[in-house]
């Protein structure tokens, strides 16, 4: 692939379809500015933007081009500004091969190209033929052989490939106890706030009355949230159908090949010496079912879900430690036993958060909603979700690897290994300076951000002791030869 | 756990952070000043008593920021850098304590804007692939012995991402 290539020309439709996604809004507006009231020249208007958007697009498609020269991947590209990007192979972190609606249409792929700290889209090649991306990937992963090979000691019992899917029933169970019901909720919400601007309030008491008579106000108002749970509940299943359709894992000598989605296929390598750390998320409504899920943090690649992968969505708590052995056996640790537990006297602080949490909501609702009242009983569940926090909340360390416990609603496990955390932080208020407790935190490497785990209202002793054990670790290192470098170095002042 | 880090900021920065604070502050009073002023011309959108409670307590906060945090802020604030890893501390009601492996630092950088160069100081900056971290206000020869230092056993304990 010496000579420079250009894309499939699909690109330039996948271009322009790039921008109007990118500029949603302001093509509205501009539509609106520029059609007034006559229906024709909006048409014209919408025609015209189209047309000058795959012209674009297709100059676009004329100006880039790439390819693989002396293990490097370099994109020229730009329409007015040129843009060379050259990324040498052993910098390159994730491969990203995903088909969205377009590409599927003609039968292609998108190839994407991250590396530690670069978030851009540059690096992405938005249509090519299926064997050409194969053989692209091999040319750039072909470049990390050394590397590769140096992983490889670390990995000998990834020689034969294994492969893991998410069955019907799981996937089906995911998507009814999906945690995505939040989010969900807040959209659903936002939409019903906007409601009453479109009907006005006549129109909707002669609806009610004629569809549901005999109704009070308190039965409005428990119906209407009973039909905005549902609501915000099916489109998290939907929308976790469409995640996760057809999930499969592949386990393959130095790295993890993850396939999911159903109208957009997205297909992700990770490789195992670019995992940061490892978390089990027990959700709120799959814990007492026995689920969990697992998500794993790595270096350089940023999803649109905070630069984590899930690993896999659904699995028995169970058959979760084989997995974790079978895939990434380092990361394979009892979530349940063996932690250091939040001291007793840090319970109530656990409760106060909850009730600062939850009193202005409580306080909201009081004064704007009929029956607002009512609202008080919320105290109940979020002084039971504090006192679990507290009994959730644990450290543990075991070999050269931290395991962090706590739950805000869903309890969430990390894994992290000693040597690749970043940075570890301690704090106390002054408080907790009183209670003699501390907030642990660690930071590990995860998309450009990073991601952080925390205990909170850990007892001095406690910390202090993990603390030490976080420094020591630096200085019985994992890897002999760095110790040997270090060894060399004078001592200094700060 | 071993004791608070030995190394201190530089004495003057409690000065710097004092003038820089100052600054901050007289533009946060300039604000009801000039409603005060705009509802003194024809506007009469404010009640003088509210403008007048607002003002003051601005110049409380402002007192106690003048003259007390950057004072405390300084006793807090110490650091130790040796060749495994870098230790800081600081907060002012909340002493948060941090540790950095120091073959995690990607690249650390000194920084000096015109209050700070004026006092002679200057910030060091130290990023890892996750978090960035601030010692604040040292001399500048300080800071730059730091940097030089931080990046020199970086190098030597370098290891990829």
């Amino acid at each position: 692939m010496s000579e420079p290539q250009r894309q499939h020309p699909v690109a330039a439709i996948t271009k322009a379809l790039d921008i109007i996604r990118g500029n949603f809004i302001t093509i509205l507006i501009l539509i609106f500015i520029g059609g007034g009231d006559q229906a024709v020249f909006t048409l014209y208007w919408i025609l015209g933007t189209i047309v000058a958007l795959l012209v674009w697009g297709v100059i676009s498609w004329l100006r880039f081009s790439f390819q693989v020269e002396e293990g490097e991947l370099r994109i020229e590209q730009g329409v007015l500004i040129r843009k060379k990007l050259y990324l040498t192979s052993d910098r390159i972190q994730v491969i990203d091969i995903s088909a969205g609606i377009v590409q599927r249409l003609f039968g292609l792929v998108a190839v994407e190209v991250k590396t530690a700290g670069s978030s851009s889209k540059e690096a992405k090649i938005s249509a090519l033929t299926q064997s050409k991306a194969e053989e692209l990937k091999e040319k750039l992963r072909h470049g990390q052989a050394p590397q590769a090979v140096q992983e490889a000691e670390d990995e000998e019992e990834k020689k034969f490939v294994k492969k893991y899917t998410l069955d019907t029933k799981d996937l089906l169970i995911a998507a009814t106890t999906s945690g995505r019901m939040g989010v969900a909720l807040s959209v659903v919400g936002a939409i019903f706030s906007q409601i009453d601007q479109l009907i006005s309030e006549e129109q909707m008491y002669q609806l009610i009355e004629t569809h549901i008579p005999r109704s009070t106000s308190l039965s409005l108002v428990i119906m209407s949230a009973i039909a905005i749970l549902v609501v915000a509940w099916m489109l998290s299943f939907v929308s976790t159908i469409i995640a996760y359709y057809d999930f499969e894992v592949e386990v393959r000598d130095n790295e993890l090949l993850i396939g999911r989605g159903l109208f957009e296929r997205t297909q992700l390598t990770i490789p195992f010496n670019r995992i940061q750390a490892v978390q089990v998320k027990e959700e709120l409504m799959r814990q007492p079912l026995g689920y969990v899920s697992l998500v794993i943090e790595s270096a350089g690649y940023g999803d649109s879900q905070g630069n984590s992968a899930t690993l896999f969505p659904l699995i028995k708590k169970g058959d979760m430690y084989t997995f974790l052995e079978e895939v990434i056996p380092e990361y394979n640790y009892t979530i349940n036993d063996g932690y250091q537990r939040v001291p007793r006297r840090a319970l109530r602080r656990y409760l106060l958060r909850m009730l600062w949490w939850t009193l202005p909501v409580i306080l909201l609702a009081w004064g704007t909603v009929p029956y607002g009242y009512y609202a008080w009983l919320l105290l109940v569940p979020a002084m039971l979700l504090g006192y679990q926090q507290y009994r959730d909340a644990g450290i543990r360390n075991e070999d050269g690897t931290l395991v962090l416990s706590s739950r805000l609603l869903s309890k969430k496990t990390a894994i992290v290994k000693k040597y690749r955390t970043q940075a570890t932080i301690i704090k106390q208020n002054p408080f907790q300076r009183r209670l003699n407790l501390h907030d642990f935190t660690v930071h590990v490497a995860s998309g450009n951000q990073g991601r952080s785990f925390g205990v909170r209202d850990l007892a001095d002793d406690t910390v202090y002791e993990f603390w030490q054990w976080m420094e020591v670790s630096e200085k019985v290192s994992t890897d002999p030869q760095k110790n040997n470098e270090n060894g060399y170095m004078p001592p200094i002042e700060g | 756990m071993r004791s608070s880090p030995k190394s201190k900021l530089s004495k003057s920065a409690i000065k710097a952070w004092r003038v820089s604070t100052t600054l901050f502050m007289v533009v946060l009073i300039l604000v009801p000043l000039l409603i005060w002023l705009f509802s003194f011309f024809g506007g009469d959108a404010f009640s003088p008593w509210l403008l007048l409670s607002i003002t003051i307590i601005l110049i409380i906060m402002a007192a106690l920021c003048i003259f007390f945090i950057p004072e405390i802020r300084w006793r807090r604030w110490s650091y130790d850098i040796d060749q495994h890893e870098i230790d800081l501390q600081s907060g002012i009601f909340i002493i948060t304590r941090t540790l950095v492996p120091i073959k995690r630092v990607q690249h650390v950088d000194t920084r000096q804007g015109p209050i700070l160069r004026s006092y002679e100081l200057a910030d060091v900056t130290i990023s890892t692939a996750a978090t960035t971290h601030r010692i604040p206000a040292l001399n500048e020869k300080t800071a730059d012995e730091v940097r030089d230092q931080i990046s020199k056993f970086a190098r030597l304990a370098k290891e990829d991402v």
